[in-house]
């Protein structure tokens, strides 16, 4: 589903040491990947510590786990845990996940209609919804009600948002601003652009400040 | 290079364990925040060796006591994940950190000579050593493959031109913490200031090296922060 985010730009092919000795500055560079890019694995990553409620099949004492307490868990009785032990529990068939509240068709068809209407981004019900809803229908489809409907509408929301992200980046550039607020956007939206618009902000800039 | 953590940073770290009423929760979050900045940033950040000494430390006594418990048990796969969780953050922390110390290795080692007493170190005690390392290395390397071999004037490689530097004026997004009124936002090509006022929350994208706006917003991010 989160397609646009594979799209970055490959890293470049490291030059070795004794090849390019000559002048240039950048003679030993040789770590070209750049640092400054997140891979969206470690955006779901991050999204794996939200909380969800599941219900588990199985008892246990509290956990103390070095992040916080956890548990106890009894059967039938609904508990917060984080998403990564849900899921894990859940590929074990040891629970069922109750999926966030804002999951819901209803919500989200409401939710789709003013992103359209709006010319600025809206509020977003969770800032990892689209993780959440990746992690959540890949591994726990059957317990959550109209997954299809779900997963188009969170899509129909995500293009929406990509596409004012788009047009603002290309308005931002065109009109040389110095600062952009980009209130209400999630990790993995910016994410989608960062390496993108970085890169070609701090291109213009030097070429900028060459011609001054 | 764990074992040398463990030895060179123990008697100021039970200091720090009696100053600091931390959870170990908000110890997870402190080194979660080092790593996103660290990630994000164009330079190297100020270390944060108290944090990942904890950070070691919890981990080390949660194998420990993971160690006592028999196989199969429910309670220590649960740990067992989180510690690789954690181990994760802390790993991708400190190798962003060597591949920063790596690619600006004269200028890393250039900051550090030049710091103030009293000023708190760039680098753990380790990277330095391995700064240090890093640059004989490279040094011998371009001797050895191609500078014996020129003529006599032209043997020596200043590295601090060679290798590039940080580069300071590149963008950034950053995460606002707290409301800042008043921070200048200078457009590159005018004259003209542009004050803003930012609340928390917000994300503005602002060039990093603005050193008035550096002051005006000591505590930014999880996405970046402006530190020099």
């Amino acid at each position: 589903m989160v397609s646009f985010v594979t799209a970055r730009p490959a890293p470049q092919a490291a030059g070795t040491v004794c090849s390019a000795v000559p002048v240039g500055r950048k003679f030993l560079n040789t770590h070209t990947k750049k640092q400054t890019d997140m891979d969206p694995s470690e955006v779901e990553f991050l999204a794996e510590k939200e909380m969800v409620k599941i219900i588990p099949n199985f008892s246990l004492d509290k956990v103390f786990l070095i992040g916080g307490d956890l548990g106890p868990f009894n059967p039938g009785l609904p508990i917060d845990v984080p998403v990564w032990l849900a899921l894990n529990l859940k590929q074990r068939q040891k629970c069922r996940i109750i999926p966030p509240e804002w999951m819901d068709v209803e919500k989200l068809e409401e939710m789709r209609d003013l992103e359209r209407k709006e010319d600025m981004f809206t509020p977003v019900p969770s800032p990892y919804y689209m993780e959440l809803t990746k992690l959540l229908l890949n591994h726990a489809s059957d317990n959550i009600p109209k997954a299809d409907e779900i997963r188009t509408l969170v899509k129909d929301i995500w293009d929406t948002r990509i596409a004012k992200l788009r047009l603002s980046a290309d308005s931002f550039i065109s009109q040389q601003e110095a600062y952009a607020k980009l209130d209400n956007l999630t990790l993995m939206e910016i994410n989608t652009i960062r390496a993108f618009l970085l890169d070609t902000l701090n291109c213009m800039y030097k070429l900028r400040s060459n011609v001054q | 290079m764990s074992d040398a953590l463990s030895d060179d940073g123990s008697d100021f770290n039970q200091d720090d364990t009696q100053e600091d009423v931390m959870t170990p929760a908000e110890l997870i979050a402190k080194l979660e925040e080092a790593w996103l900045n660290e990630k994000f940033s164009p330079e190297l950040l100020e270390n944060k060796s108290e944090v990942v000494e904890c950070v070691m430390e919890q981990l080390t006594h949660m194998e420990s006591n993971l160690q006592r418990v028999k196989k199969g048990d429910a309670k220590a796969s649960i740990h067992r994940m989180e510690i690789d969780r954690i181990r994760y953050v802390l790993s991708s922390y400190l190798r962003s950190r060597l591949q920063k110390i790596e690619k600006y290795f004269p200028h890393v080692l250039e900051r550090e000579k030049s710091r103030g007493e009293g000023e708190p170190s760039l680098l753990s005690p380790e990277e330095f050593a391995f700064a240090k390392e890093y640059y004989a290395n490279t040094e011998s390397y371009l001797k050895a493959v191609a500078l014996k071999r020129m003529p006599s004037n032209l043997q020596t490689v200043d590295m601090i031109k060679a290798v590039p530097e940080p580069c300071l004026d590149s963008f950034v997004f950053l995460r606002v913490k707290e409301r800042q009124e008043n921070i200048l936002v200078e457009p590159e090509t005018e004259d003209q200031r542009l004050l803003i006022t930012v609340d928390p929350g917000d994300i503005p994208e602002i060039k990093t090296a603005q050193r008035s706006h550096q002051e005006a917003c000591p505590s930014s991010s999880p996405f970046i922060q402006n530190k020099d």
